[in-house]
């Protein structure tokens, strides 16, 4: 019943799964780099001992920023700029973005502290914000990167025969490519394991085993996508427009 | 309504042999229309099938669910093919007098329309309305607690045959024309296997409990488990009984994290005070905070049950709104007084025409006069016993020689056992029809010469055989039970066919747990002899 995940700075030993802390609805998270004061604790001596507080709160969630000098930006990595700035001593500040990086000044470094909030609601096609329409579970953003992942992986599907060869991660990343420069193997892989997240992809037999895992995990999020019509042919304009840019 | 209708369908549009008249509603995935038969030559619809061999004829009006399936809809959706299998396999293989019965399916055949070319439609039995409705006009019916348990009998039904409904909300459940309640929409509805089932990935976010709220899912859709219908149940209680939901919070939103937070355990549940006490372990019993700690809905329906007082029996809400033709009978002061005390006795409103469960009873009431009158020196003809089935009733208790086994007695118990309904169902007691018979009791009475039935019979059980039937079992318990038992004997011989002559003769009179039967069989036992006679 979580809504928020924080993911912690990369430190070396885990640069490929960094783990992933899990918050449901009133739960909070206190981070800083004393280790008995705080649930999650950020070994950077330009971090203060108390750094600060994360609370979900339902679908979004608020930051406490506890240091007495430091602002704290939590940048929207893909709003093209887009941040919001909480000063020192600022308590409970909402942050409305579902993604979100807090950039945490360190004596010269700035070390990213990630949060998702997979749970925002979308407006569904057919029903409003009334409690009693039923609504699909699954609300996603269709300007989002994510998105665009998954209207490429879907694609040939889509356009072609029911049982079309998914198209690999780096094929993916070529087919993005015009739209979005910086799409890369990584990147893509990225909205990919978010993409089962969000769509609270159940983890199949196949999951204990590294080899044909990504594999099962893109089949299954393209049967679920196309099967609930998350993806449907006219999305495919996604892959011709940059999500929130001008095409030149 | 000012809403687009998903589905637009001209009013006087011909499908099969129905004409559509007024909109009725429309929901997320379809539009549902009133319909009157017009004839039998086919209209624009192909592709008939009815889900029955050797159905009885059409209703004379029903309701028309279109669905947008065609290849030209401008909703072309994957998931909707799904959807509406599920549906129609249900009414299918399900049919209970709490749940809407589909009449057949038809597929417009129209190209000349785009829009609706290639459209399914279920034909539906036709409501008066929706709970939805009913709670807007007005908030917490009087009829409330009778209503819940209607509906929480559609509930078992539908979990004793194995299906998990998915979408319990108040505009999925309808009130027919003589007041009682169907389940109806059954898109999300699956059958269960083993333990759970996979439904859409679809839900109402005020009546979803809380392991469903941003459960995982797999490609087959989410796993759900009867107690979901049951959250949705304590929901729906809580909201017909003290017009709020149980969650707190101004939007669906907020009560859905008040929901989210209570099943964590950092909140508690406060129902609302209005809830009346008897409810509030009902709901309490609905709404925990898992799923393995829910009640069974057996358990709940004997709850709601002895909750709203009314056993395992029958009983009938009060019309909506009589048809005109019942209007003057019920001006009538006998009638009234019938209403009167009936209401009294059961603490709820009862139904106050006399002609229940259709068929043959309806008609012959005003045009049979001798019916109407059969056997009045025994059996009180102003008391709403149905003339249909006075002579039934009279004739099988003067085939007894027991001077107990009375027309009054067998009508009384008629009453009280079924409120005269032929067609009454209940599967969770396994008993059926006019007199309740269980099947593996009946085949011991069914035949007039005495021996019992080669097999356990089958439902349905028609009053032609039913109240024969119960005749015999009187007649054989009469001289069974012991001569010193205090109170009426009549009495006494309704409680043994209940519970049988063993257990009276061992309890030395009426048993504790069928005293409010017996208690209602010598109320009516009163209210049918006619004056100077017992």
């Amino acid at each position: 019943m979580y809504s928020i995940i924080v993911v912690p700075p990369p430190t070396t030993e885990d640069e490929r799964n960094r783990p992933q802390i899990r918050l449901a609805p009133g739960e909070r998270l206190t981070f800083g780099r004393s280790a008995h004061d705080n649930d999650l604790r950020i070994a950077h001596d330009g971090v203060s001992r108390r750094a600060g507080e994360i609370t979900a709160q339902g679908a979004f969630w608020i930051l406490s920023n506890l240091s007495r000098e430091q602002t704290y930006v939590v940048e929207n990595p893909e709003g093209a700029g887009e941040h919001v700035k909480v000063a020192p001593g600022r308590l409970d500040a909402p942050i409305p973005f579902e993604f979100s990086r807090i950039v945490l000044p360190a004596a010269g470094d700035l070390l990213p502290l990630e949060v998702w909030a997979p749970r925002h609601d979308y407006l569904s096609g057919t029903g409003g914000l009334d409690g009693a329409t039923t609504a699909p579970a699954f609300s996603v953003d269709r300007t989002k990167r994510y998105f665009a992942v998954l209207a490429a992986l879907c694609e040939p599907r889509l356009r072609g025969t029911p049982h079309a060869p998914l198209p690999t991660v780096d094929q993916v990343a070529d087919r993005l490519r015009p739209t979005w420069p910086a799409a890369s193997r990584t990147s893509v892989q990225w909205n990919i394991d978010y993409l089962a997240v969000k769509l609270r992809l159940k983890p199949g037999p196949e999951s204990a085993d590294p080899g044909p895992r990504l594999n099962g995990k893109k089949e299954s999020l393209v049967s679920l996508a196309l099967r609930f019509d998350l993806v449907r042919e006219d999305d495919l304009a996604v892959l011709a427009a940059p999500p929130g840019r001008v095409t030149r | 309504m000012t809403e687009p209708y998903a589905v637009p369908v001209p009013k006087g549009y011909r499908v099969g042999v129905w004409e559509v008249r007024e909109p009725i509603a429309t929901g997320a995935f379809g539009s549902v229309y009133a319909a009157r038969r017009a004839g039998d030559a086919p209209g624009r619809g192909e592709g008939r099938s009815r889900p029955h061999a050797g159905e009885p004829e059409l209703p004379r009006t029903a309701a028309l669910k279109f669905l947008p399936t065609g290849t030209a809809t401008p909703r072309r959706l994957n998931h909707l093919r799904e959807l509406i299998e599920r549906e129609v396999e249900l009414y299918r293989r399900l049919r209970h007098p709490r749940l809407v019965r589909m009449y057949e399916t038809l597929t417009v055949d129209d190209p000349d329309r785009p829009e609706l070319d290639g459209a399914t439609v279920l034909v539906l039995e036709r409501a008066q309305g929706s709970l939805s409705a009913l709670l807007t006009a007005t908030p917490r019916p009087a009829a409330g607690p009778a209503l819940l348990a209607q509906i929480c009998e559609g509930l078992a039904q539908l979990h004793g045959a194995g299906w998990v409904h998915g979408d319990l909300k108040p505009a999925n459940v309808l009130l027919m024309e003589d007041g009682s309640v169907r389940l109806a929409d059954f898109n999300m509805a699956a059958e269960l296997e083993g333990t759970h089932a996979y439904t859409p990935a679809f839900s109402t976010p005020d009546y979803t409990p809380p392991e469903l709220l941003w459960t995982e899912i797999g490609e087959r859709g989410r796993r759900i488990r009867p107690s979901a219908d049951v959250w949705a149940f304590g929901v729906l209680a809580h909201l017909v009984l003290t017009d709020s939901f149980p969650l707190p919070g101004a939007t669906p939103t907020a009560r859905r994290d008040a929901a989210a937070a209570y099943a964590r355990g950092t909140d508690e549940l406060r129902l609302s005070p209005d809830l009346p006490e008897a409810w509030r372990e009902i709901v309490r019993g609905c709404l925990t905070r898992t799923h393995t700690d829910r009640i069974t809905t057996d358990a709940l329906l004997r709850r709601v049950e002895a909750a709203t007082g009314t056993g395992h029996l029958p009983f009938r809400l009060p019309r909506l709104r009589p048809p005109r033709h019942r209007l003057r009978r019920l001006s009538l002061a006998a009638a009234a007084a019938a209403i009167a005390t009936a209401a009294l006795a059961y603490g709820i409103g009862v139904r106050g025409d006399d002609a229940p469960g259709g068929g043959s009873g309806g008609s012959g009431a005003t045009a049979n006069v001798s019916a109407a009158a059969y056997g009045a020196a025994e059996l009180r003809t102003d008391r709403g016993v149905p003339p249909a089935y006075r002579l039934l009733i009279v004739e099988t208790a003067h085939d007894c020689d027991q001077k107990d086994v009375t027309p009054v007695l067998i009508a009384a118990m008629l009453k009280v056992e079924s409120d005269f309904d032929p067609d009454l169902a209940d599967p969770a007691n396994d008993e059926y029809g006019i007199a309740r018979w269980t099947p593996r009791v009946l085949r011991w009475w069914m035949n007039e010469d005495g021996t019992p039935g080669e097999t356990v019979p089958h439902p349905p059980f028609p009053p032609a055989e039913s109240i024969p039937a119960m005749g015999r079992y009187l007649c054989w318990i009469a001289p069974r039970l012991h001569e010193e038992l205090p109170g009426d004997r009549r009495v006494l011989i309704a409680a043994a066919y209940r519970r049988s002559y063993r257990t009276v003769n061992a309890a030395g009179g009426v048993p504790p747990d069928v005293r409010a039967y017996a208690d209602r069989v010598a109320h009516y036992l009163k209210e049918y002899a006619p004056p100077g006679k017992r």
